[in-house]
Parts: C-alpha cells; structure tokens; sequence
C-alpha cells in the first residue's frame, strides 16, 4: 500500500485496486463478527436471567432491521427507513441532546477560577460563547471579531502543535511497529 | 439546597429557554462571517455544470444541527446548476443525505440521473475515497436503486475523483480529515465542508493551509448561509434558542463563581 504511491505502473495500480477490494471484504466481515458478537453477548445475559428487559429490546433490534430490509427493502417509504427515520434518529437526537444539560450543569458546579490557567479557561469560554450569540448588530455582536481572532491565532496555534504532535508520535509507534521494535501488538506483554 | 435538587432546577431552566424560544417566531439577525463568505464565494466561482461530490459522514443524532447546514449548501449549488452526486461512507448517513439531496432536487426542478444521482453507503472510508480516485465504478457498480453507473447520463465519461470539481463533505467527526489526506494529498481534488460547530476548530489549521478550501460550521453557519442565500430556514430559526442557550450557560459560570468566591473569602 505504501509503495504503491510511489509508482504509476499498471501492475502496482492492479495490486492495489486488488487490495482496496479485499479491505472492504475484509470490513463486511468484521461487521458480521461484530452483530454475532452482540447477539451471543446478550443472549447468555438473557440465559443468565440478567437485565432481561433491555437485552429482549438489543436483540430485537439487532433482528428487526435486517429482516425488514430483506422482506422490503431499504428504498424510500419501506417499514426499514420508516423505523430508522422515526425510531432511531429521535432516539439517537435525544440522547445527544442531553449533552447540553450535563453542560448546563457543568458549567455552574466545575466551571470555577480555581486558578490563574482555569481562569484563562474559563474568560475565553465566555468569550467564545458570546461570541456566538446573534442578536443583531449591536454591542454583543463586538465579541464576533474577538471570537474569530481567539479561533485564528490561539486556538490554532494549540490545535497545530496537537496535530503535529500526534503526526510525529504515529510516524514513531509506525516504525516501531514495522522494524519489530513494538510487538505487543502480537500479544506478550514486551 | 442539595446539590441534585440544584442540577434539577439547572436542568427546568435549560428546557423552559429552549422550548420557549423554539416556540417564539422570531427572526435574529446574524453577521456574516469571513468563513461562511468564503464558502459561498468558493460555490458561486464553479463553472454551472461541474460536478460536485456529497459525502453524507454523520450519524442521525447530528441531524438538528447538520441539515439545516446541508440544505443550504445544497440549495445554493443547484441554484447554481451544479450537478450533484451523493455518496455516505457512514451507514446512518445514507437515507439522512438521499432524503436531503432529494428534497432540494425538487425544489429546484432537478432531474434524477440528469442533474443529480444518489450512489448510496460503502464502509470503510479510507478504503473507499482511495478506491474512488482509481474509479468510481470499481466501488459502486450501481447507484442507490441497482441501476448501472453506465446508464445514467449524469455519469457519462465521469469515472475518478479527477473528473470531480470538488467534494463536500458533510460530517459530524474527523470523516472530513480522511478526505483531506486520502482524496486532497493523492488524487488532488478541492475538498469543501460543512461540518458541526464542535469540529470547526479541529480543521482551522487545515484551512488556514489551504487543504481544506472552505468550511462552514454548526448551526450559526447556517443561519449565515440562509441570510447570503435570503431564505429564511432552520438554522436562523434555532439561533434564537441558541443565543438564550449561551446567555443561560454565561449567567450559570457567572453565579457559580460568585459562590465560590464569596466560599472561598469566607474560609479565609
């Protein structure tokens, strides 16, 4: 894959059509292993008599959508996307809704200037927040500019020294990895 | 009063501000920013007729913040004569972009395999962009409905990311970086976002580099695409519950530093 970059002969771009192929193979199955994975799990939770109720409705789930996609289909106005437009997205919506509450609640009981750099912390979330706000062209409408200078320069500043950080430490467990440095990943604890 | 009773009466605020201000039918006005100018500027430079690829990478728990986004950048291509075609490397993605793509089709009177065509979900997203940039048709023989890429006219002498003006990829994670270092770095194509307002920081440096072109984010970027477009939508609908969101967050810091500083002198 890696040396496949570097050369524009037909075989080189045949092998790696060839291996592009076998990694979506590849992912189906693990897909598979996965389902079969959730159904053994929560089945022997439902043998062992525990969490019955929650285990019956995964393992419904897990049952349901594939057998209304093999008996209708997954087109448009078949009971598959009626169930995932009108079962599963709420659902998934309200869970991730929830996170403004849990940010509610952390901002008035965590949010503290305990000290110099939570107090840094907590005047460019301010910031950033009002700086967010739209009500018109007025005074608040100020904190945009400052927002958008604190996202240019600070922020990206700390988010490329990240990025550059995690490129290097990757390019490092990678080496390690392929000159055989690393072998934990083959099991052992060296 | 205990500290769950407290989280409680946290918790009634937020809701009573959000559903009252959903409730109230008022408009606010937001400035435009540079970012979503840029967007806007990069889609109106597109010569009509190009062809622009849709990749749909986000789950349906994003869908509040993310469609009012799509919609906008949607409309604002076809308005352009821009022909689409729309793909989802995220399962949940699929039926959420098709259902968009289609919508919008109709409101501009576009013609499926003609001016638009849905090719639907691949897993694997490195695998996939990789694959497209060899050819389209060696990851997805058909589209969406089982009809051959060969047959739809849209498609006709398209089969690279080479013969694509540019990708949008609309996400709600880091899908957007894939297509940025496999379809930007190895096959060349623009690559343009429209992405959650959490993420927005995370590709500033790749815009500020040049290798993402444009980027519009959350749903204030929506509200500013429907203001440049003049169209009232979700996105300048939900400010108003937004902006009173941030002003209770603001209010919620203020008074629990209050009484932890006034805790704190009192120890003293």
């Amino acid at each position: 894959m890696f040396l496949q970059y570097f050369s524009p002969h037909p075989l080189a771009r045949a092998v790696n059509r060839g291996m592009l192929d076998y990694w979506q193979i590849l992912s189906a199955i693990a897909l598979v292993v996965g389902v079969v994975g959730v159904a053994r799990t929560n089945l022997m939770g439902l043998i062992a008599g525990k969490d019955r109720i929650n285990r019956l409705t995964v393992l419904a789930g897990v049952m349901a959508m594939p057998i209304l996609a093999w008996l209708w289909g997954t087109t448009a106005g078949s009971p598959f996307v009626w169930m995932f437009e009108y079962v599963q997205m709420p659902m998934q919506a309200t869970v991730f809704a929830l996170l403004a509450f849990f940010v509610a609640s952390a901002s008035f009981r965590g949010f503290r200037a305990r000290n110099a750099q939570a107090t840094v912390l907590l005047v460019s979330a301010t910031i950033i927040l009002m700086s967010r706000l739209s009500f018109g062209e007025g005074f608040l409408s100020q904190f945009q500019w400052i927002g958008d200078w604190m996202r240019d320069n600070p922020s990206m500043a700390a988010r490329r020294a990240i990025l550059i950080g995690i490129g290097l430490g990757s390019l490092t467990t990678s080496l390690r990895v392929l000159l055989g440095v690393e072998r934990t990943w083959l099991g052992g604890s060296k | 009063m205990t500290d769950l009773r407290i989280r409680r009466w946290i918790f009634l605020g937020l809701a009573v501000i959000v559903v009252l201000t959903m409730l109230v039918p008022v408009t606010t006005k937001v400035t435009v920013s540079p970012y979503t100018q840029r967007m806007y500027d990069y889609i109106d430079s597109l010569p009509a007729h190009s062809v622009v690829m849709v990749s749909f990478d986000h789950d349906a728990s994003s869908q509040p913040e993310i469609r009012p986004l799509s919609l906008c950048l949607l409309r604002h291509a076809f308005s352009r004569g821009l022909k689409m075609a729309g793909v989802s490397f995220q399962s949940e993605g699929t039926v959420i972009g098709y259902r968009m793509i289609e919508q919008t089709a109709k409101e501009f009177g576009r013609e499926y395999g003609v001016d638009y065509v849905y090719l639907g979900f691949r897993p694997q997203l490195q695998a996939a962009i990789l694959q497209l940039g060899e050819s389209i048709r060696g990851l997805y023989a058909q589209d969406y409905f089982g009809t051959p890429l060969d047959s739809i006219p849209m498609l006709v002498g398209i089969d690279s990311l080479a013969q694509i003006a540019v990708v949008l990829s609309i996400a709600d994670a880091n899908n957007t970086t894939h297509w940025m270092e496999y379809g930007k770095a190895r096959f060349n194509v623009p690559i343009i976002a429209g992405v959650t307002a959490s993420m927005v920081t995370s590709y500033d440096p790749y815009l500020s580099s040049g290798q993402l072109s444009a980027m519009v984010g959350g749903l204030r970027g929506a509200a500013e695409y429907e203001r440049l477009l003049n169209r009232h939508g979700a996105g300048q609908r939900g400010m108003l519950a937004q902006s009173a969101t941030h002003l209770y967050l603001i209010a919620l810091i203020l008074t629990g530093n209050f009484i932890f500083l006034r805790a704190r002198r009192g120890k003293k």
